[in-house]
């Protein structure tokens, strides 16, 4: 921790403990990055930044004071600021806000190569390693290869006693090639990411491989018919599928308050088939929904959203906690200091079922198989997410290759449609992550086992 | 702040440029029908740019203790550049203050009444709506400098605000609309409130439809979205990588006669209009598309060297990043007929406002796939209900060079000057 940074933490320290409010909070930052981005044969850029950061929250008489600044010295002065926004209004209806432990600890992201200790010129050349890859075949007609590191050294201190550190080290890649034949023009991504050092991104050959050769194949897939069929996710996509058709339903700011929400998304609700469980986890180390703490103080947890089919849980920051008289969970997350915390997910998954892949495949007489993902979407009723490719199905094998296999659904019935569930799950995050109330990408992780889901909409032209 | 940096450029620099951009904003937010937040915001940082040996290197701080490093790192990075050639320019001329001083008439709690009475009168129409606002002042400055001699800045205003409002319907159908708006100071957004309520009015009644073609009238925001898979198009950097389907068509029709877009950076009365672009290359109105020809590529310094041709006006950047091609302000010139005549014409259509996971999908070709988020169905030229839980698709590119129809009433939305469009024939998945 430097000077600045820790001299502005004694600052906050008695700011804090002053006690003229119901609650306080200052989250400090002071960190620096690196980031390559190749392009063909080209350099798009090879950048260095460093950034420091602050944020001052404070409640009081029920109003919420928010400030930021990025002069480590001037706390006092944004406190002062956040608590007279507090006070300049009386609100009607008050805030609340769930009490929450005093902690003190000290986190560390345990780093196999520390990538402050990797030069340039070998980030440089791993990177250029994988864009000679991602170019290596006929119908390439470009690429574009990312590697982005940063480290920080993370504050969080609170009004109740908690000062918690966090020697915070993000590292990851993303690969895409970019395929060409006529007029069609076939782009394919992958992207690996995490908490811990320059091994993240190292030994990635056979990545790059699958993307270039992905790609290159897609060139002369077809897009799928548009309308309703049974569709097997692979665990990527049902990641994202349990991601966009259920995990934003339950972050319970779209619930607290509002009477109609409530009464829609009560515990104890059957939402899946009775072999569904659905679970959200910050603590699972180094993945890239993982956080020691969350950005109100307060430590993750496993939290059931779905046990047997049935609502058991939900996603809480410590005012929808309150709202709501349940426990917190740990899921106010910001995607910087600069921003107020907000429910968020972290490490979201389908629970591995009974089945195997082959018994799932061997299930389907005539459908799809749709495999990774380009994005995805919901409005909290329905849904799309986006396949980067798949495959007709017919008695258990699959056939002719699509591309772009786009799907929609409704929350409250397309989870009802799933069918089987594997036993084979994966976690899957990159260097790209969620977006919400104007914050993302966020980074979290998604994953799940191979899934069956029947009556799935495909959009597309008939 | 700036001659801090120019002092540590180390010798042996060919060119460079720098950046220092500031900024205040004062969010007030409203959650749930109430007042939730209030929000003082400042930041600021410095980027520099430079080349060395015809390579360049870029590097960035918002810390000040750190200014006098930034040079030497970014000179530390230029080897790893590609040569870049071009010449930064050396006549800038500011065309206009995009400044308004009528922002310091912001008034804190005139706002928060103007916001409570537009919760009050959504929440008597509507019972049970739930209403987010968001209500933003902000000033800030950007100073741009550079080894040819440009050492120019300006200050900036913004004002906006949004209404978001979620209805959850007893069958638990839910009607979630939002509007916007955005302007150099402070002005009265009544007009959105009334948006909201019209929308969610028509939404009420649910319409079942087939799978099929239909026409479709998209409204100026819906259009944009989609125009926007177009226009990326336009942009040199796709056009150098080969990946762009406008690369090499230039002068050709590729669109209907009818449809005539503009860059224009000088949107009178947008807040995203830019007297002179980050990398101090004077700014003008540019076509994109005239009438239906394929005419000029957006391009920064670095990207009109690879096409040579002389640079936009177009770049972008922030203080943390380097420059890059963007588009300023699109504006589509309007057509003959006002779109409440265009919407009288229809038999049974689609107008599609919002939606869902647009452009999550390979959009490079023009194809797109969506879910309708809010979208109601046209019988005998009028509004009958709305349609869920279908998929609009095609490809836009081909939609355009149809037999398309605009309105001569336009809508500025963000940095856009969009009329309605009516497409005669569109995909829908039901």
């Amino acid at each position: 921790m430097n000077e600045k940074l820790y001299a502005a933490v004694e600052k906050g320290k008695e700011l804090v403990s002053s006690g003229i409010f119901e609650f306080a909070e200052i989250r400090l930052s002071s960190g620096s990055g690196t980031s390559i981005s190749l392009s063909g044969e080209n350099t798009d850029a090879v950048t260095s930044a460093d950034s420091v950061a602050g944020s001052v929250r404070v409640l009081k008489n029920g109003s919420w004071g928010f400030a930021t600044f990025n002069d480590l010295s001037s706390v006092e002065k944004f406190f002062r600021s956040a608590v007279n926004s507090a006070t300049i209004v009386a609100p009607g209806i008050k805030s609340g806000i769930a009490a929450g432990k005093a902690l003190t600890a000290k986190f560390t992201t345990k780093m196999s190569r520390d990538f402050n200790s990797v030069s340039i010129d070998e980030k440089f050349e791993l990177l250029n390693g994988y864009n000679k890859i991602l170019r290596n075949a006929e119908h390439i007609q470009t690429t574009r290869a990312v590697y982005r590191d940063g480290h920080s050294d993370y504050v969080y201190l609170n009004s109740e006693g908690s000062h918690l550190e966090y020697d915070r080290s993000y590292c990851g890649i993303s690969l895409a090639s970019v395929a060409k034949k006529g007029a069609i023009v076939q782009p394919y991504s992958e992207s690996v990411s995490g908490y811990g050092g320059f091994e993240i991104t190292e030994n990635r050959d056979v990545l790059a491989e699958k993307v270039v050769k992905t790609a290159c194949d897609m060139l002369d897939a077809e897009t799928v018919e548009g309308g309703r069929y049974r569709v097997i996710l692979d665990p990527k996509l049902s990641g994202v599928f349990i991601h966009e058709a259920f995990g934003h339903l339950s972050e319970a700011d779209f619930v607290c308050e509002n009477p109609s929400m409530r009464e829609v998304m009560v515990l104890g609700r059957q939402f899946g088939p009775p072999e569904l469980n659905v679970i959200d986890d910050g603590s699972i180390e180094h993945i890239a929904g993982y956080i020691p703490f969350d950005d109100e103080g307060i430590l993750p947890s496993k939290t059931s959203l779905i046990r047997d089919g049935m609502l058991s849980g939900r996603l809480h920051s410590r005012e929808t906690a309150d709202k709501m008289n349940e426990e917190t969970t740990g899921n106010g997350r910001a995607i910087g200091v600069m921003k107020q915390p907000i429910v968020r997910m972290t490490n979201t998954y389908i629970e591995n079922g009974p089945h195997s892949r082959d018994e799932i495949f061997a299930a389907m007489d005539d459908g799809l198989y749709a495999a990774s993902y380009i994005g995805g979407q919901t409005n909290l009723e329905m849904f799309t997410f986006t396949a980067a490719y798949g495959y007709r199905v017919k008695n258990g094998k699959p056939g002719k290759m699509f591309r772009d296999i786009i799907l929609s659904g409704n929350v409250f019935t397309t989870l009802k449609n799933i069918s089987m569930i594997g036993n084979d799950r994966e976690m899957f995050g990159g260097l790209g992550g969620c977006g919400k109330g104007g914050q993302g990408p966020l980074p979290v992780t998604l994953g799940g086992p191979h899934i069956m889901v029947n009556d799935v909409l495909i959009g597309g032209e008939k | 702040m700036i001659n801090r940096v120019t002092k540590t450029i180390p010798a042996g620099t060919k060119w460079f440029d720098m950046v220092h951009v500031s900024g205040r904003s004062t969010p007030v937010k409203f959650r749930n029908n109430r007042l939730h937040s209030l929000t003082e915001n400042e930041n600021s940082g410095t980027g520099v740019r430079l080349n060395i040996e015809g390579r360049t290197g870029f590097s960035s701080t918002n810390d000040d203790s750190n200014i006098e490093r930034i040079a030497k790192t970014a000179a530390s990075l230029a080897r790893f550049g590609d040569i870049e050639n071009f010449t930064l320019p050396s006549d800038t001329v500011s065309l206009f203050d995009p400044y308004d001083p009528e922002i310091e008439t912001f008034d804190l709690q005139k706002e928060i009444i103007a916001c409570e009475s537009a919760i009050d009168e959504l929440t008597r129409r509507f019972p049970g709506i739930n209403i987010d606002m968001g209500i933003t002042s902000s000033t800030g400055s950007i100073h741009l400098a550079n080894s040819s001699g440009v050492d120019i800045s300006y200050r900036d205003s913004y004002y906006s605000a949004s209404i978001s409002a979620t209805l959850v319907l007893s069958d638990g159908a839910r009607i979630e609309t939002w509007e916007g708006e955005s302007h150099t100071r402070p002005e009265p957004f009544s007009a959105m409130t009334a948006g909201i309520a019209e929308k969610i009015e028509q939404a009420m009644t649910v319409r079942k439809i087939e799978s099929g073609m239909y026409p479709v009238l998209l409204p100026p925001q819906a259009f944009g979205r989609l125009l926007g898979l177009v226009i990326s198009g336009f942009s040199a950097v796709p056009v150098w990588k080969g990946i762009s389907p406008m690369a090499g068509k230039q002068g050709q029709s590729l669109f209907s006669e009818k449809l005539t877009v503009k860059d224009n950076p000088l949107i009178k009365g947008s807040p995203y209009s830019i007297p002179f672009d980050a990398e101090g290359v004077n700014v003008k109105e540019k076509f994109l598309i005239k009438n239906g020809v394929v005419d000029t590529f957006i391009a920064d310094l670095k990207y009109a060297e690879r096409l040579g041709i002389a640079p936009t006006g177009n770049a972008a950047r922030g203080y943390a990043s380097l420059p890059g091609p963007a588009f300023t302000g699109i504006e589509v010139n309007p057509g003959s007929e006002p779109h409440e005549t265009m919407l009288s014409s229809i038999k049974r259509g689609i107008v599609p406002h919002q939606f869902i996971g647009l452009g999550q999908s390979n959009t490079i070709t023009g194809d797109f796939a969506a879910a309708m988020d809010l979208a109601y169905l046209v019988e005998d030229g009028r509004i009958t209900g709305r349609v869920k839980d279908c998929m609009i698709s095609g490809n836009i590119i081909k939609l355009l060079a149809g037999e398309i129809e605009l309105s001569s009433d336009r809508e500025r939305r963000g940095s856009s000057m969009l009329p309605w469009v009516l497409l005669p024939q569109v995909n829908i998945t039901a």
